[in-house]
């Protein structure tokens, strides 16, 4: 469940982007869960044109998924689900941008296309570029674009849109036909109704990502094959009145693209690693660390990067310092940056980004707390963090050799904020006490965290619209309240990096 | 519940295994004793009035974690200022000694003026009068970053020995050293791993637990707006009377004076 927070958020960003009518829906389904038209209606007391343009604007957006369920013995209605990832993502487009800008400049255009437009068909992507084109430069072939957008496709930033409204029975579990949040056995989670539902509409790997062929010249042809089996499965299933009318709008008969965002976040979050941990590097080991990085060719999974020797040796050469070194010190370095290597393939380093991204996590919340309740605060939740069960407030005070007023002020101001739980425990007869009392980390603390997280973006944001509002009135310093802004906009990019932090990686 | 684990563990007195490589010889100082507890003195009992004698008796009995006024008055069955009384007479002859319980500076407690109190009672080792001695835990800290320093990674019997050599007075045990060595991982100055025993790790023997630097704190991400690190934000709000736009965190950050 996304916090309270989390939701004010999403929804002032839609509204942002989208108008308040929009948002309204939007905020509606995010508290509600899945709908159905006819609710949205009930509920929010607007029209139906309204209520079905509004989820026309999210669909495109990607922000919400259509699906039909089962209702009552032999009928079926379709219901709308947000997808509160992809409402967030709409924060970090510029990101997204700039991952493209170094990675494959020459598609650009074409991925700031579908940021801005949702989904787009190749035709309309055509169109899109040609048109930014400024006057006098030579205007891009189909060809050439074509192939852009395959590098895209190919490179997994870009992919063919899910099914429109896939049948899904809550009530039976899905197995995931595409890569998309694939996790090692051991770490499954229980799988939320939106990821049941997102695994479910997404078509398999070979489809999401299969590119334009070079001998079809006109789009319509593709679109008219490729989308077949979905439109017809789609057909049969049977009549939805008022939804078909929605459905076909946006399934039109071609194939619509989208950006991938899950790649997106896959590269944020190796770039975040990288350079995290190239701020812990001893001297010297930098090249050796960043080789590895470039080197990442195969990827199994989002939770790790892997990386062959060979790779890793040829890119180091090319690197200051780096010829000299031995293959005995590159794996020794190596195994000190906690890149493993497995029995079946020892010829290839593994990182686990996982293990990173939570150690991140811990760092971000032990940081905090001690910013806000000083070191001996930080050493005591750091305590009750690692022993991960309850510990007596003697055994706190031992272990971390602090004087025991202070041990006692801050176990205080701890549990006020909900940092920290405690008990108390009777004592067995003799011992000299009636009493005494254990402590625990809060399993709440990090939920709490996060809904601060949102909160304070949330606030960022408000500010940032409130200074916007005052550069219209025009009343105060213009060039000082565009520096204000900046900051804010500046800050809340920064922030963001939070967000992802905690909720993406 | 875990043991309480004030009291230090006197050694088992077999030296432990060595951590180390054969280059540096293996640990020959034998452990520090248990304190010894000396007999009841016949001459004292023999030599004091019928109730004094009892109240030596019961405060002997209680041995090296001393004897609360309170519970000696119950035991006997005695009136407060009756107690007073005795227990003062005692103080005064140098028979009983009065003794400061860390956990409870209030009370009073008693003890027979020829023991060491408990490592319970005075807080232990890092306890001076009763007071957790910040200075002494500062300096042994400092001493054992020193050694991990000098030395890369290290174990605490390493880190032990360094110190000793330096300084050969200085008396810690292995126990404190490993203490102290544990709550300098806590506060992140140090990072407990694992040997390799390999590259930095050459000295010690592979997969014993070690220390070594913990690298520069990372994190703080949140704390560089004003949200991040207020200490209102539950009861700030959108349209609240505590909002981002009458915010006077906000205000300072931006310098909005204008
Ligand atoms: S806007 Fe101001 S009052 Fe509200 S949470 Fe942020 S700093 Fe605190």
């Amino acid at each position: 469940m996304v916090s309270q927070h989390g939701i004010l958020l999403a929804v002032g960003i839609i509204s942002d982007h989208f108008g308040p009518l929009v948002a309204k829906v939007c905020d509606c389904l995010l508290r509600h869960g899945e709908l159905s038209l006819q609710e949205i209606v009930r509920r929010l007391e607007l029209s139906p044109g309204q209520v079905k343009n509004s989820l026309l604007v999210l669909i495109q957006h990607n922000c919400v998924q259509a699906f039909s369920a089962p209702k009552g013995r032999d009928r079926t209605v379709t219901l709308y689900l947000a997808i509160f990832d992809n409402v967030l993502h709409r924060l970090r487009f510029s990101k997204f941008l700039s991952v493209i800008r170094a990675d494959i400049p020459e598609s650009e255009v074409l991925i700031e296309g579908l940021l801005q437009n949702g989904r787009l068909t190749f035709d309309q992507l055509v169109g899109r570029t040609i048109s930014k084109v400024p006057e006098g430069s030579i205007r891009p072939a189909r060809e050439e674009i074509r192939m852009n957008l395959n590098k895209l496709v190919h490179a997994h930033f870009v992919e063919r849109c899910p099914k429109p409204e896939p049948f899904i029975d809550p009530l039976v579990v899905q197995q995931p036909t595409s890569s998309r949040r694939r996790a090692p056995k051991n770490f499954e989670k229980v799988i939320s109704l939106e990821q049941k539902i997102v695994n479910t509409a997404d078509l398999s790997d070979a489809e999401r990502f299969s590119e334009i062929p070079y001998i079809i010249e006109d789009a319509s042809d593709v679109n008219g094959c490729s989308r077949d089996p979905v439109d017809s499965a789609k057909r049969k299933r049977g009549a939805f009145e008022v939804d078909e009318e929605l459905n076909s709008t946006i399934a039109e008969n071609e194939v619509l693209w989208r950006a991938n965002f899950e790649q997106f976040t896959f590269c944020l979050k190796k770039k975040f690693c990288a350079d995290r941990k190239k701020l812990k590097l001893k001297v010297g080991t930098h090249p050796i660390w960043e080789s590895f990085c470039e080197a990442n060719l195969t990827e199994k999974d989002t939770d790790s990067v892997t990386s062959p020797i060979n790779g890793i040796l040829e890119r180091l050469r090319q690197k200051e310092g780096g010829a000299s070194m031995t293959l005995d010190q590159v794996t020794r370095v190596l195994e000190d940056l906690q890149c493993t290597t497995s029995n079946e393939n020892p010829e290839a380093y593994t990182f686990d980004l996982r293990k990173m991204v939570e150690s991140c996590r811990n760092e971000e919340i032990e940081s905090l707390v001690k910013k806000k309740y000083g070191q001996a605060a930080f050493t005591i939740f750091r305590l009750l963090v690692t022993q991960g069960g309850p510990v007596e407030t003697d055994q706190i005070i031992d272990t971390t050799i602090l004087d025991k007023q202070i041990v006692h002020s801050t176990l205080y101001k701890l549990w006020k904020d909900d940092y920290v739980d405690t008990e108390k425990i009777s004592s067995v007869a003799g011992t000299g006490y009636a009493q005494f009392y254990v402590w625990r980390a809060k399993s709440t603390f990090r939920e709490q965290f996060i809904d601060n997280l949102y909160h304070a973006a949330l606030n960022l944001r408000q500010m940032v619209n409130y200074i916007a509002e005052l550069l219209l009135e025009g009343s105060k310093d213009d060039t000082k309240l565009r520096n204000r802004k900046n900051i804010l906009i500046l800050a809340l990019t920064r922030h963001d990096d939070s967000l992802m932090l905690f909720h993406d990686f | 519940m875990p043991p309480r684990k004030r009291p230090l563990e006197p050694s088992s007195g077999k030296p432990p295994p060595p951590d180390v490589k054969a280059i540096v010889p293996p640990p020959s100082d034998p452990p520090a004793a248990a304190q010894e507890i000396p007999p009841i003195s016949a001459a004292i009992l023999n030599n004091l009035p019928g109730p004094e004698r009892e109240v030596y008796k019961r405060v002997y009995a209680a041995g090296n974690k001393g004897i609360w006024s309170q519970d000696l008055r119950h035991s006997m069955q005695l009136a407060a200022p009756t107690v007073t009384k005795l227990t003062r007479a005692l103080v005064q002859r140098g028979i009983l000694k009065e003794v400061t319980d860390v956990r409870h500076r209030g009370k009073k407690v008693f003890m027979d003026s020829r023991m060491e109190p408990a490592p319970e009672i005075t807080g232990g080792t890092w306890y001076h009068n009763g007071q957790l001695d910040t200075e002494a835990v500062a300096a042994v800290r400092r001493r054992c970053l020193d050694q991990i320093d000098r030395l890369g990674a290290a174990t605490p019997d390493m880190v032990h020995k360094g110190v000793e050599r330096e300084d050969p007075r200085a008396g810690y045990m292995i126990d404190q050293i490993r203490d102290i060595l544990k709550t300098m991982a806590l506060d992140r100055v140090l990072e407990e791993c694992r040997s390799t025993g390999e590259g930095e790790f050459s000295a010690v023997r592979s997969g014993r637990v070690c220390y070594r630097r913990g690298g520069a704190p990372q994190g703080g991400m949140i704390e560089g707006i004003p949200c991040g690190v207020c200490p209102r934000i539950d009861e700030c709000s959108p349209d609240g009377v505590i909002s981002p736009t009458t915010c006077v965190y906000y205000k300072k950050w931006l310098q909005m004076d204008f």
